[in-house]
C-alpha cells in the first residue's frame, strides 16, 4: 500500500512545475510594471528548480545533480534579482515611473 | 458498552482517515502553490502579488519536504521567504508608492494575448507528458542527504561552485555601481 500515495506521482510535480511556467509567461505578458515581471520570472525560476528536484527523486536516486542544480538556480536567482533591482531603480530615478511599455528611449 | 462501541468507532475513522492524511496534506500544499501563482499573476496590487509570490514559495518548500529534501525546502524559505521576497519589497517602497494608481493590468486585449501565450505552452508540455513512457520507475526512499549534497559539492563540482559565488560577487558589485552611478549623475 505504501507507495501508492499522491506525493509519490512524478507526474504531478511536472505538472506544477509546468502550471508554474505557464503562470510567469502570462505575468511577463499581462503585468505593466517591470517590477511584476520580475516577480514573474521568480515563478518561472521556481517552476524550472521544482522541475529538477523531482527528475532527480523520482529517476536518479544516486545521484544529487538536480538537487545540487537547484541550490545553483537559487544563487542565480538572487544574483539576478539583485540586478535586476538596481536597473529597476535607475529606471525610475531617470523617468519616475517603471512601466515597461513606455521604455522606449532605447529602442531606437 | 456503548462507550466502547463509540471508542471502536472513533479509532475506525481516525485509521481511515489517517490512511488519507498524507494525500490530504499533499493536496492542501498543490492547491496552495497553484492559488498562490494565480493570486501573484492576476492580482492587481504589487503588494498583493508579493504575498502571492510568498505563497508560492512556502507551497514549494512543501513540495521539496514532500521529495524528500529538507534542506532544500529550508534553503528555499531561507534564500526567496528570507531575502529575495524582502529585497522585492523594499526596491517596491523604494520605487515610491506604485500601488496607489491601481494600474498594473493592461486591458483586456493584452489578458487575452497573455493567456493564449501562457496556455499554448501549457498545451504543448501536456501533450509532451501524455507521450511519453511511464516515467516511474518505482519509488523507493531519497537517500540524498545533506552529507551526499555537500560531498559533491566540494568533489566533483567544485569548479561550479566557485563559478557561483565568483557570480554573486559581481552582481553586488555591479548592483552598487549601479546605484552610484545614478546618484552621481542625478
Amino acid at each position: 500500500m505504501t507507495g501508492q500515495f499522491l506525493y509519490n506521482n512524478l507526474y504531478i510535480y511536472l505538472f506544477i512545475s509546468v502550471f508554474l511556467l505557464c503562470a510567469g509567461i502570462l505575468g511577463i505578458a499581462f503585468r505593466k510594471t517591470l517590477m511584476g515581471m520580475l516577480i514573474s520570472v521568480e515563478l518561472i525560476l521556481n517552476g524550472a528548480g521544482l522541475n529538477f528536484v523531482a527528475l532527480n527523486r523520482f529517476l536518479d536516486r544516486d545521484n544529487a545533480y538536480g538537487v545540487i542544480f537547484t541550490l545553483f538556480i537559487m544563487g542565480i536567482a538572487a544574483a539576478e534579482v539583485a540586478i535586476a533591482l538596481g536597473v529597476i531603480l535607475l529606471i525610475f530615478r531617470r523617468y519616475r515611473h517603471i512601466e515597461g511599455e513606455k521604455l522606449k528611449d532605447m529602442k531606437e | 458498552m456503548s462507550l466502547s462501541e463509540l471508542m471502536s468507532l472513533a479509532a475506525s475513522i481516525s485509521t481511515r482517515i489517517g490512511a488519507y492524511l498524507p494525500d490530504l496534506i499533499f493536496l492542501a500544499i498543490t492547491a496552495m502553490t497553484i492559488i498562490g501563482a494565480l493570486m501573484t499573476v492576476i492580482s492587481r496590487s504589487i503588494i498583493y502579488a508579493l504575498m502571492g509570490l510568498v505563497v508560492v514559495m512556502f507551497g514549494i518548500a512543501g513540495l521539496y519536504i514532500c521529495l524528500n529534501s529538507p534542506f532544500l525546502a529550508m534553503m528555499q524559505i531561507l534564500i526567496y521567504v528570507g531575502a529575495i521576497t524582502i529585497l522585492i519589497a523594499f526596491a517596491i517602497m523604494l520605487a515610491g508608492p506604485m500601488y496607489k494608481h491601481p494600474g498594473e493590468w493592461r486591458g483586456p486585449i493584452r489578458f487575452a494575448g497573455a493567456l493564449v501565450a501562457a496556455v499554448l505552452p501549457f498545451v504543448f508540455l501536456y501533450k509532451v507528458l501524455m507521450r511519453t513512457d511511464r516515467l516511474q520507475a518505482g519509488v523507493d526512499e531519497f537517500g540524498i542527504t545533506t552529507k551526499e549534497i555537500g560531498r559533491a559539492l566540494f568533489d566533483k563540482l567544485t569548479l561550479p561552485f566557485e563559478l557561483i559565488s565568483l557570480l554573486i560577487v559581481v552582481a553586488i558589485i555591479g548592483a552598487i555601481m549601479l546605484a552610484l552611478l545614478s546618484k552621481g549623475e542625478k
